[in-house]
């Protein structure tokens, strides 16, 4: 999960920083007693925020450095007892640059999040202006769109295959039913089709996501803004692209970015529905780095991959943390 | 057209297209739903039937007899993942809302940053660190690792919600002599009920429905997740469909669950901003 700070509208209204005014000190025995209970709220605060920080230390920190390391070693399962393993200089990027699936993995995966992001944004945007709409049952509607959301990612994997079988499956069947294939389409099986088919199992899962956000987004701009364009005689679709448009693009900016993080971190789904497969046509830096450690246990090699994924997730860090901007330096309350 | 017939034929436009919005969103887990209740040889009959063609339980009966153990499994590790994330992220959020420290910034930065890392990445550094401190197919280290979805996102949500406690009750509590650690536990813990609540329930789904972890870091054999049973499925030789989707159903429980009978705390987690990663 990713945790948006700003521009949903959502975060809490904010206090004035700083509370109360505090005693200014130095006078007298009422200031040394205010400076102990200072230093007292300030251990407390660091108690309090220890276990936080020895978490983000071993569950962050430590395995993006030690991925640092491992991808400069050769690391076999026979080197795994001990915490380092011979050194390796550069073959394992070399290996990453001259191996063929890795290299198409790395660019898949581009395109895999273009894409997705293209979808979902235009099935979402769709779905929040519907939303903004009357019609009866819309709460309802809006309660059960996000049902794709709530799905563990390995499920809808699972549901995905079933449905995109060959011979069998739902789609196939639903399809010629309706007469819009002729004869079964080879969704997992076919090299050249079977991307199609992740991408369209990865825009459904994000359809939830990008729905509410825009969906807020749309509920935030004032009903006199468009009222006075429609008054001003804007047809909707101008309304839409000089009105409505600019009002929520910082919006539409963040709910690209997260995607864009989703997006490049996608292995459940794809795991589950090609597993890579057929003859790599679907590997993605994800599943193929799980490949080179988990199954070949070429750890150094799988390692040099992570990397090369990290760089590309963390291309949206600045970006985000600034779009996350006074919420960082936030706080209320007291001054220890 | 006058306007009232204008707004009539907006209103069914708008729930047509809701419909089918609707119905293209939703046919994936519905068609699981249905599927989890046809035989396998209904499956793969070569026809779609809406309902559950000839209705049978033949499927739970498998996962309730091959699957039990694994869904105490997940029960365990979702419910170790919500604690793991209260204990941290509850007094963590405090010390970052309501307290002016220098460091929080950058624990903040830290953990907005935490959130981009993907878990491939630390499955690959982990696995290798838990094999060395013995962490490897067991209950803690598959907590911990699944502390990662968990916890930032906590801690972040947490903190937003702490923003929007008065500091009032916070202040008369020390003026009356409370400890810190008094006011946390008296004060702040009840004023936050429903957004722990919130923030528990979300960490649970995420160590209910976890995968990646549970297919690196439990490499071995013991203990086994549903989600890892329902790949071993999918992984057999020939793969009994019905049992898949049994299975598939039961892993969907807590979240429909959630879904029916909390809607408000969907509300607050997505609002707060959660969003799924």
């Amino acid at each position: 999960m990713i945790t948006l700070q700003t521009a949903t509208g959502a975060t809490p209204p904010q206090p004035r920083a700083g509370g109360p005014p505090q005693a200014l000190g130095g006078h007298g025995p009422a200031s040394a007693r205010r400076i102990s209970a200072r230093s007292k709220q300030r251990l407390a605060a660091w108690l309090f925020l220890i276990p936080a920080i020895a978490y983000l230390l071993f569950a962050f920190a430590l395995p993006i450095v030690y991925n640092v390391l491992l991808s400069f070693e050769q690391v076999s399962p026979a080197t795994l007892s001990h915490f380092f393993s011979p050194g390796a200089g550069f073959s394992n990027y070399n290996f990453i640059i001259n191996d063929p699936t890795s290299r198409d993995a790395i660019f898949r995966t581009l395109e895999f999040t273009v894409g997705s992001l293209v979808g979902q944004f235009v099935l979402g945007f769709a779905l929040a202006l519907l939303f903004t709409t009357t019609f009866p049952g819309r709460t309802l509607a809006r309660s059960l769109i996000i049902v794709p959301w709530l799905v563990p990612l390995i499920v809808s994997g699972v549901i995905f295959k079933f449905l995109f079988q060959f011979q069998v499956g739902a789609i196939n069947t639903l399809l010629m039913d309706v007469g819009l294939a002729s004869r079964p389409i080879d969704w997992l099986d076919n090299p050249h089709i079977a991307f199609w088919t992740i991408l369209v199992a990865n825009i459904w899962l994000g359809i939830p996501f990008f729905t509410m956000l825009l969906y807020s987004a749309l509920q935030d701009i004032p009903e006199e803004i468009k009222e006075a364009a429609a008054i001003d005689g804007a047809g909707p679709w101008q309304r839409l692209r000089l009105v409505i448009f600019p009002m929520i693009l910082p919006v539409i900016e963040v709910t690209f970015l997260l995607g864009f993080v989703f997006t490049v971190k996608v292995f459940d789904l794809v795991i589950g529905l090609t597993g890579g497969g057929p003859a790599n046509a679907t590997q993605l830096i994800t599943t193929w780095s799980y490949n080179l450690s988990f199954q070949v246990f070429s750890f150094g090699e799988g390692a040099a991959l992570n990397n090369v994924l990290l760089v590309l997730a963390m291309i949206c860090a600045p970006i985000y943390l600034w779009l996350s901007g006074d919420s960082l330096r936030r706080s209320s309350g007291v001054a220890p | 057209m006058s306007r009232a017939q204008r707004k009539l034929a907006q209103r069914g436009l708008s729930l047509l297209a809701a419909l089918i919005a609707l119905v293209v969103v939703l046919f994936p887990v519905y068609a699981l739903v249905v599927g989890s209740f046809e035989s396998t040889q209904t499956l793969f009959s070569g026809n779609y039937y809406w309902l559950p063609h000839a209705p049978t339980l033949s499927n739970y009966t498998t996962v309730f007899n091959e699957q039990t153990g694994h869904i105490l499994t997940s029960l365990i590790v979702g419910a170790g993942t919500a604690l793991l994330a209260l204990v941290i992220a509850v007094p963590a959020a405090y010390a970052l809302s309501k307290y002016r420290l220098r460091v929080t910034v950058v624990v903040v930065s830290s953990l907005i940053v935490a959130q981009i890392v993907p878990s491939i990445v630390l499955a690959t550094s982990l696995f290798i660190v838990f094999h060395w401190v013995h962490l490897l197919n067991s209950y803690p280290g598959l907590i911990l690792a699944d502390g990662t979805y968990a916890i930032p996102f906590a801690i972040l949500v947490l903190r937003a919600f702490f923003f929007a406690l008065p500091n009032e009750l916070l202040y008369a509590a020390r003026a009356d002599g409370a400890t810190e650690w008094q006011t946390f536990r008296l004060i702040l813990i009840p004023l936050a009920r429903s957004a722990i609540v919130t923030v528990a329930v979300f960490a649970f789904l995420m160590g209910w429905g976890d995968f990646i972890f549970a297919l690196t870091i439990l490499n071995g054999s013991g203990i086994e997740p549903i989600t890892l049973g329902i790949y071993t499925y999918l992984g057999n030789y020939s793969t009994d469909w019905g049992a898949v989707m049994a299975s598939a159903a039961v892993a969907l429980v807590p979240a429909g669950v959630l879904l029916v009978v909390a809607q408000r705390y969907i509300a607050t987690g997505l609002t707060a901003g959660a969003v799924k990663g």
